[in-house]
């Protein structure tokens, strides 16, 4: 795999530079998961919120409900539940669609026909995969944000002012930064594993469905590693 | 134009290949007939360069592919097209836009305008009966017998030297399957092409091949003009053309 990367890096570099075919990837993988991030996020950011509200109305500290949020979506949960959430819908597309074309010898055809497919499959879904992920993981924090806003202000009656002032203090462009450069990382690592893993399927619709399988639970295995990696490399133990 | 020397392949203790031989001159057609599993498949791939060998080398117009990588391996093919068994067309594509590739996406066809590829599109449809009405169409529309034609018709579009065709008659039903000679012996005839055909249908090796070589057990058991080959005395040769010979 890794000199697979090696080799989707080198063509990156190399023209053609295909702008439409990146252009469709990031409609594929950024439009087409925007619902189910946005709900995604809509719900973790409720959620969140009512339990941080039962945890520290304990100490009165109500009011920080919408920094608390704010800051763990930023930080952790948008970067990590959005990588999570297009693995299970974009990634697997890309690693069975891949792998239809190898067992079908599309990918053989596109070879004879001196066009190398990683340059035309590989490279425009990870380029897609790079810039879609850090605007997905915007939405999410975007759209946890406001539903926990929901909950905070309508729900569980928490004064709009404390609520955002507290935001304001807590959260800052580091935060959201440090969940843009993790989405980033993620997309990487997801592109390459699943369309590594759709590339080299074999075996009929099989081998096809295996390879999807190991792309999906490689890569989600490989975020929550590549998290606590780069958690513990900026934050320290 | 083409020359495999020597050729050995293996898949872990599956010997494929084991030491083929054969020169394919400018302008015939050679078809390597055999068994499934015989290994067919597998010389085809090292001729275009899809496979490396364990040992031994394929040249083609001269120059040594065996070993070719990046660019080199590009150019090498740039002399090829190639239809393979199950048409391999690509399915998110149009016909129009599947019999373009060629010439819109490799190197080669840099600077042709829409309309001219459009309209070269439309002239190789027409050397395989199809008309304008398939070019909006995708290849889950079309039937079997039309996959082929359309992968021909895309495999021609660059105008090749060498056309390679991997079990062209496979699954496809006796008009079909003689239309499909047709195609083969009308590319020679019209386009001047080489083509290396693998099939393990010998009524058509025999309609259209101007030298045969039967594949077993990792080499050429028989190796010749048709005739030469139907007189081969090697049993194999002798009871795989008997199952077609003694119907007529």
């Amino acid at each position: 795999m890794i000199l697979f990367a090696g080799e989707t890096v080198a063509w990156a570099l190399r023209p053609p530079f295909r702008a439409g075919l990146v252009l469709q990837q990031m409609a594929f993988v950024g439009v087409g998961s925007a619902f189910i991030v946005g709900v995604t996020g809509t719900f973790a950011g409720m959620v969140l919120a009512l339990q941080m509200n039962v945890a520290l109305r304990q100490f009165a500290a109500e009011g920080y409900v919408g920094g608390s949020v704010a800051f763990s979506l930023a930080r952790e949960l948008a970067p990590v539940f959005t990588a999570l959430m297009i693995t299970g819908r974009s990634g697997s597309a890309i690693a069975t669609e891949l792998g239809t074309m190898r067992v079908t010898e599309q990918i053989d055809a596109m070879e004879t026909m001196a066009v190398n497919p990683i340059h035309y499959l590989v490279v425009p879904r990870v380029v897609a995969s790079l810039l879609m992920f850090p605007v997905l993981t915007m939405l999410f924090n975007l759209m946890g944000y406001g539903g926990a806003f929901m909950m905070g202000v309508f729900v569980s009656r928490i004064p709009i002012g404390p609520f955002i002032f507290h935001t304001q203090e807590l959260v800052d462009q580091h935060d959201v930064g440090a969940g843009l450069f993790k989405a980033v990382v993620f997309g990487l690592i997801v592109s390459v594993i699943t369309t590594w893993r759709g590339y080299a399927a074999s075996g009929g619709a099989k081998g096809v469905g295996e390879g999807t399988t190991r792309g999906v639970v490689a890569s989600s295995i490989a975020i929550l590693l590549a998290d606590y990696a780069i958690t513990f490399v900026t934050v320290g133990a | 134009m083409i020359e495999v020397r020597d050729l050995y392949k293996s898949f872990g203790d599956n010997h494929v290949l084991r030491g083929i031989s054969l020169t394919i001159p400018r302008g015939t057609t050679y078809v390597v007939l055999g068994g499934s599993g015989s290994g067919k498949t597998v010389l085809m791939k090292h001729v275009i360069g899809l496979l490396k060998p364990d040992r031994g080398e394929v040249m083609v117009a001269g120059k040594v592919i065996t070993g070719l990588s990046g660019r080199a391996l590009t150019e090498a093919r740039s002399v090829f097209g190639m239809v393979f068994q199950g048409a391999a067309l690509f399915d998110s594509m149009t016909v129009l836009d599947n019999v373009a590739f060629p010439l819109t996406e490799a190197r080669k066809g840099a600077g042709l305008s829409t309309d001219e590829v459009r309209k070269r599109v439309i002239a190789k449809l027409e050397v395989v009966d199809l008309g304008e009405e398939v070019l909006d169409q995708y290849p889950a529309q079309l039937s079997g017998g039309m996959r082929k034609r359309v992968a021909l018709a895309r495999a021609l579009v660059s105008d090749p030297q060498i056309v390679l065709y991997d079990e062209p008659t496979t699954g496809l039903d006796p008009i079909t399957t003689d239309y499909v000679d047709g195609m083969i012996l009308n590319a020679k005839r019209r386009l001047g092409i080489t083509s290396m055909v693998i099939s393990h249908d010998v009524a058509s090796a025999f309609k259209v091949a101007d030298r045969l070589a039967v594949l077993y057990d990792g080499h050429l058991a028989a190796e010749g003009t048709p005739a030469e080959v139907r007189a081969s005395k090697e049993p194999f040769v002798q009871r795989f053309l008997s199952t077609w010979f003694e119907k007529q």
